[in-house]
């Protein structure tokens, strides 16, 4: 697995000439593993933990998850909070994805290559 | 410009769920949908991002979130307990049509009969008992009567076999029972439950007897109000209510007077076990009226309903408790229907009241009998519980028999031997501590009491070693007093030999465990049959030179000194539990040699598995008594020694 992950780099070092992008938006999320990130899903639960992997379809992984849900559906109330552990959150039920940083780097962070 | 008024734009749209997440200090949380959807599409197949200390194999172990045999926090129809309760789900009263109001609350009763069925049969409370919402807010019922009384005992009640299954600590494969985080088990005052449940029952008897009466005395008793309103179902309904209060009001009687030390309540406890079967038997009854005297139709499939009217009960949500449940997965569990449910309260009954009538023999053997007796019964983890509990506490044998007198008096030892010093030795106190796990152990459930034996053998084999080196220390040494080494020399050789038959009846039960779990295959009968064999053999040996030094005569009952000469020759003859073991030895060998015969003659019952030898099975079988050396110069050589030359010709016998 080690020789792998080595491989997954010079593949995008060496399309670093060719494709700038590709290798921009990918190690810009590399710098962002083991932060804080907020992830949001369908059923309106949030989950907090450090961002540990995400793969090509967009599942994620976080470690010493927190979950976080609101007691009441409708109406604004405290939330409920319990520890998970490591989890994994698929992309189908994803629906938003925040993670923890100053105010400088948030502008950064938003910026997407087109 | 343009990107911080998107950003704030996407921010805002999140803010009410999400300003209740704190982010750092002087940080915000920055939206990166947008990024994160760019890296993966750069990313090629089987690609990740992910850090160095990444690793695959724990990563599996990684809870999937909204799968729902892994989120135990999938929000389904309620978020909270909250929320159920504002939008109606366990509403007080239930019905503001009295009569309705009472079907539904007879219905809870019978759901709540197999939720606690359902518990006792090995799942969570979270998910069995308390999933009922009354429950989880008991206060809100007060103004109900009946529901709040029921409630109360019913919490009680659960408290109380928490209780008894915690300090028996019998272990079982899924020590789910008595997990109760978070749940509301103590309730202020439940002690007085009774008393409430007491002032229901009256109030519902008087009930009954103002509908049953004829009418010229009814215009007297008009200020009792009735149950309900509909006159022709008011006696079905009192009936009905009465025989569930008094079940549970009988049953919390039972559990405790069976907690009173040294079985003082158990007369008591038999009482009120003979009243909870006949109500239950009431209860079995009142289902026809149920189903059918009040709506007039009858339902189909009532076999796996799990209330007497086959309505769903109200106020019910196993999802609620699921966060608090445990950390384990969640697991979808199928509550019992009320026909089962009533059906295994019938037999705990009667295993607590076998229970309730044993008396309390002083000899260790005798208790040994009972525990094996009571073990084929298959009694469940809340009757097992309650034995275990009675046999031993506070290190005594019902609390009540210090652990040397009764292996002193196993041993065969005159009376006055129980105040030895040599209790205090080492040897002793862990002998004392062997016999006391091997009590409870036989309490415990046929797989896990098979596995347990099998392990305790090696420790019998080690005491057994240091008692003989003991005996040998003392032998060899000279005392001062006399008399006292002469004493502890007596004691030693006793209880060497009732440890040594100890330890070959464990051997005994550990095989034949074997039987009742299947864990043998037919073609392993003849070894199985032939090990038993020889450990009867040794334990006949043993058990039979115990009862040649004992000082007691062979009991006789009811003979008188002129049939002296009767005595005489009965005395010559073999003591019964000899005689016993004699016979198990010859069904034994029998056996053997019947099988080993087929074998040997018409070729059947072999073993045809192509991945290991018979000696690798017999190996694997015998493992932990040939470790314990039980018994010595025993193994597979002898094995096919004993059988290759068995045949079916009579001749050769």
């Amino acid at each position: 697995m080690e020789q792998k992950v080595e491989t997954t780099e010079t593949l995008v070092e060496s399309s670093a000439g060719s494709d700038t992008k590709g290798s921009n938006h990918i190690s810009r999320v590399r710098k962002l593993l083991c932060r804080r990130m907020l992830v949001g899903i369908k059923d309106g639960r949030f989950f907090l933990g450090s961002f540990h992997c995400i793969d090509k379809q967009g599942n994620i992984i976080l470690q010493d998850a927190v979950e976080y849900r609101s007691t009441r559906r409708t109406s604004p109330s405290p939330m409920e909070q319990r520890c998970l552990g490591i989890i994994l959150i698929p992309s189908s039920c994803r629906t938003s994805c925040h993670v923890d940083c100053s105010i400088d780097e948030q502008l950064s962070l938003l910026k997407v290559d087109q | 410009m343009a990107e911080r008024d998107a950003a704030e734009a996407t921010m805002s749209h999140q803010a009410p769920e999400r300003s209740s997440i704190p982010s750092g200090d002087n940080t915000v949380w920055a939206d990166i949908s947008p990024l994160l959807d760019a890296a993966c599409k750069e990313l090629g197949d089987g690609e990740m991002i992910h850090g160095e200390n990444f690793n695959l194999f724990a990563a599996m172990s990684a809870l999937e979130i909204m799968d729902p045999k892994m989120d135990s926090g999938i929000v389904s129809k309620y978020c909270s307990l909250d929320e159920a309760i504002e939008d109606g789900a366990a509403p007080v009263p239930l019905s503001h049509d009295k009569t309705i109001d009472v079907q539904s609350i007879i219905d809870i009763m019978d759901h709540l009969l197999a939720c606690e069925a359902t518990w006792h049969s090995g799942h969570s409370l979270a998910q069995t008992v308390f999933s009922c919402i009354y429950l989880l807010r008991l206060d809100r019922t007060s103004s109900h009567a009946i529901l709040h009384s029921y409630c109360r005992v019913i919490r009680a009640t659960c408290k109380a076999v928490v209780s008894v299954v915690s300090d028996a600590r019998t272990h079982e494969e899924e020590d789910l029972f008595s997990m109760t985080y978070g749940l509301p088990l103590d309730g202020d005052g439940d002690e007085k439950c009774l008393s409430f449940l007491n002032a229901v029952e009256e109030t519902i008897c008087r009930q009954l007897r103002a509908c049953k009466a004829p009418s010229s005395k009814k215009r007297v008793l008009e200020d009792i109000e009735p149950l309900q309103h509909n006159l022709d179902l008011e006696e079905g309904f009192c009936k009905a209510l009465l025989c569930r209060l008094r079940f549970r009001k009988h049953f919390f009687h039972t559990l405790a007077c069976m907690r009173r030390p040294q079985g003082r309540g158990f007369e008591m406890a038999r009482k009120h076990i003979a009243s909870c079967i006949l109500e239950l038997e009431s209860i079995l009854k009142s289902a026809e009226f149920l189903r059918f005297g009040v709506c007039g139709t009858c339902e189909d499939g009532i076999e796996d309903k799990t209330t007497a009217s086959g309505h769903t009960p109200i106020g019910f949500d196993a999802s609620l408790n699921s966060r608090s449940a445990a950390p384990t997965p969640p697991r979808a569990i199928k509550i019992l229907s009320w026909k089962r449910a009533v059906e295994y309260f019938v037999k705990l009954l009667h295993d607590l009241d076998v229970i309730c009538s044993y008396s309390l023999d002083p000899s260790l053997e005798g208790v040994l009998r009972f525990v094996v007796q009571f073990q084929k019964s298959k009694p469940d983890l809340v009757a097992r519980a309650h034995l275990q509990v009675l046999l031993v506490q506070d290190g005594k044998l019902y609390g009540r028999y210090p652990i040397f007198a009764v292996i002193t008096k196993a041993s065969a030892l005159p009376e006055f031997t129980k105040n030895h010093d040599i209790q205090k030795s080492e040897c002793f106190m862990q002998l004392g501590q062997l016999v006391i796990n091997m009590l409870k152990i036989l309490c415990t459930n046929a797989a896990w009491q098979r596995r347990k034996l099998g392990k305790i053998l090696q420790d019998w084999r080690v005491i057994y070693v240091q008692l003989e080196l003991a005996l040998r220390n003392e032998v060899g040494e000279v005392s001062s007093n006399m008399d006292d080494e002469k004493m502890s020399v007596k004691i030693l050789r006793h209880v060497l030999n009732w440890v040594e038959e100890q330890t070959y009846w464990i051997a005994s039960r550990f095989l034949m465990l074997g039987f009742e779990l299947d864990l043998y295959s037919p073609s392993e009968y003849c070894m199985v049959y032939w090990y038993l064999y020889v450990v009867l053999i040794k334990l006949a040996e043993k058990t039979h030179f115990r009862m040649a030094v004992s000082n007691e005569p062979i009991k006789r009952k009811g003979k008188k000194k002129k049939d002296s000469l009767k005595d005489v020759a009965k005395e010559s003859r073999v003591h019964p539990a000899i005689l016993f073991l004699q016979c198990h030895m010859c069904l034994a060998e029998g056996l053997t040699m019947m099988l080993a015969a087929l074998r040997n003659d018409l070729m059947v019952l072999q073993s045809q598995n192509p991945f290991n030898t018979e000696q690798e099975r017999f190996l694997q079988h015998f493992e932990l008594l040939q470790k314990a050396c039980i018994p010595d110069h025993i193994s597979y050589p002898s094995f096919k020694e004993s059988t290759s030359y068995a045949r079916l010709s009579v001749s050769i016998l």
